[in-house]
């Protein structure tokens, strides 16, 4: 039983790196994309061709993997930067298509539908990470960082804001000096980057990478994950992955006939999602939410500092004021 | 006698087969408050994205500080010292007031170095019009008029040399009004230029050192407020024969 929580809450921990990466794009810069599990999937490959073939060691696999996948965001990113809403959307899809392809096609690197098999588990100087234990570590340690890092670069620095700022107008983000187009390819960039290292934990721990865990429906359930945790918000992600990835497992326990089982789960789930999604539309997260507190109507306009600035146009104003008599 | 900061030279715009801007010149003397005025259609709004890269001329000339702007961008525009508000509230209203002016205060990697600075210049913008006391606050819980100042706010903490403000008072009154006809008249003094659009002509004879009269993008007459609202065809065309 506690292997069994072991593997779901490593298993959770990497989704919600991968739904956290997707969140800097959903929800902080405005841009839907459905091709998050490729980025996943370059992580997880480049982690299998550098492990089975130069080294176990986790930091170059990271290394590589970093590298790699913020490459291959530039592919999806240059020519859908340059759109917005729907498009992109559109555009990520094709990637996500093409990707999956490529993962299951080319068969000198990826193995083909076969995949790569026998991935040895990664060492972090010198030390072997044989044990799930170990790799449950490995898990939540890069977690809290993909966050830490994630949250440092929305809440404290000018790039952040300047994210934020397309996502909630880009027309009033390029009037004060912002490059739609660079900035989007920025946060594709980074988005990519922090996806593989889901990737690199996950076939380490697995042991093998196939296509299958990459295809355009792990994307979309990426995708669910932000949206059901809560886009734009820093715990969103990780609470959506984890309950997606919990609630078909607790499921499993259900005193249900083996024969409708599966038919059982799927009816749950779909219908869990689509009631929280009516009664949370903000996400899971805003459970936990501070309210924030109402601006008193009383107070609108007329801070110190305006009185002080309004006392000057009545002074100034006595013109208007005589012609408005 | 203020220098030229803003031209345009016979400026054509089309949308279609409908000529909006059938060939307009206008100069902008520096460190003044000038005010487009005109009735609905005129073409002002197309000015203001002419000139700050959201439209290209079809032909004509924008120059600012007498550099050719067609062709470049509204975010390079912005970065040659021109910045603009919209019509309607346009603020960034998932983060806070605060970061909404450092917005358009950081630009490029040095910013980053330059933050407690920033920082300090944007909250002086913010107590310009008021809401210094709300820096914090997320955007999008202040009023309407709180968002209007927060665009007034982030365009004065820009650091550009010459605002395109459109509409700033439209829906504003009272004290909020007030508020910006004292702001707007002082930002020469603090080395800006203004072009203000504004239908409010009680606004205009308060704020605007110079008017210029815009009907189906053409100007029909320019200068003083009393110098055009004397003059019976404008308000023939604009007043509705009530002008003062």
């Amino acid at each position: 039983m506690v292997q069994f929580l072991i593997n779901l809450v490593i298993l959770a921990s990497i989704a919600a790196i991968v739904a956290s990466a997707l969140n800097l794009l959903i929800g902080y810069t405005g841009v839907f994309s459905i091709a998050q599990a490729i980025f996943y999937g370059v992580g997880g490959y480049a982690t299998a061709v550098v492990s089975l073939n130069i080294s176990p060691s986790l930091l170059l696999a990271m290394g590589v993997s970093v590298v790699v996948s913020a490459a291959a965001s530039v592919l999806l990113a240059l020519p859908a930067a340059r759109v917005e809403g729907e498009y992109f959307v559109v555009a990520s899809l094709a990637f996500a298509v093409v990707g999956y392809s490529v993962f299951s096609q080319w068969t000198e690197v990826t193995g083909g539908a076969a995949g790569l098999v026998g991935i040895p588990r990664a060492s972090i100087l010198g030390y072997d990470m044989y044990t799930n234990e170990a790799y449950l570590v490995l898990a939540l340690v890069s977690l809290g960082l993909v966050t830490g890092l994630i949250a440092f670069i929305i809440k404290r620095t000018p790039l952040g804001r300047s994210l934020q700022a397309l996502r909630d107008d880009p027309l009033a983000a390029q009037a004060l000096g912002k490059n739609p187009f660079r900035l989007r390819l920025i946060a594709v960039m980074l988005s990519g980057a922090i996806a593989s290292v889901g990737g690199v934990i996950y076939a380490g721990y697995i042991n093998f990478v196939n296509a299958d865990s990459f295809t355009p429906d792990a994307s979309v359930l990426f995708m669910a994950m932000v949206i059901l945790g809560g886009a734009g918000t820093i715990s969103g992600p990780i609470i959506g992955a984890f309950f997606i990835t919990l609630f078909p497992a607790a499921l499993e326990f259900a005193d249900v006939p083996a024969e409708l089982k599966g038919s059982f789960e799927q009816v749950i789930y779909g219908l869990a999602l689509v009631i929280l999604m009516l009664v949370r539309p903000s996400g899971l997260a805003s459970i936990f939410a501070r309210r924030r507190k109402s601006p008193d109507p009383e107070a609108w306009s007329t801070g110190p500092a305006m009185q002080s600035v309004a006392a000057g146009a009545v002074v100034r104003g006595g013109a208007l004021a005589e012609e408005e008599s | 006698m203020s220098e030229s900061m803003l031209e345009l030279i016979d400026v054509k715009k089309a949308f279609g087969g409908n000529q909006v801007i059938p060939g307009l010149s206008l100069l902008l003397d520096s460190h003044r408050v000038t005010a487009l005025i005109g009735p609905n259609g005129a073409g002002k709004t197309t000015i203001f994205n002419l000139v700050t890269g959201f439209l290209t001329p079809d032909s004509g000339e924008v120059l600012f500080k007498g550099e050719r702007l067609n062709g470049r961008s509204p975010e390079s525009i912005f970065k040659r010292g021109l910045v603009r508000t919209f019509q309607e509230v346009r603020i960034f209203e998932g983060i806070s007031v605060l970061e909404n002016v450092l917005v358009g205060k950081e630009q490029g990697l040095g910013s980053w170095r330059m933050r407690k600075r920033n920082t300090e210049e944007a909250m002086e913008s913010l107590a310009l019009v008021g809401l210094s006391s709300k820096a914090n606050h997320i955007a999008r819980d202040l009023s309407y008029a709180e968002q209007k100042f927060l665009s007034l706010a982030r365009v004065l903490g820009s650091g550009a040399d010459v605002l395109l403000l459109d509409e700033p008072t439209s829906g504003l009154d009272g004290r909020s009004l007030d508020l910006v006809m004292a702001t707007i008249p002082k930002l020469p003094d603090l080395g800006k230029t203004v072009l203000i659009i504004e239908h409010n002509l009680d606004v205009v004879r308060s704020i605007a050192e110079q008017v210029v009269f815009l009907e189906s993008g053409r100007v029909i007459a320019s200068g003083t407020c009393d110098e055009l609202f004397a003059r019976k065809d404008l308000s023939d065309i604009y007043f509705g024969g009530v002008a003062k």
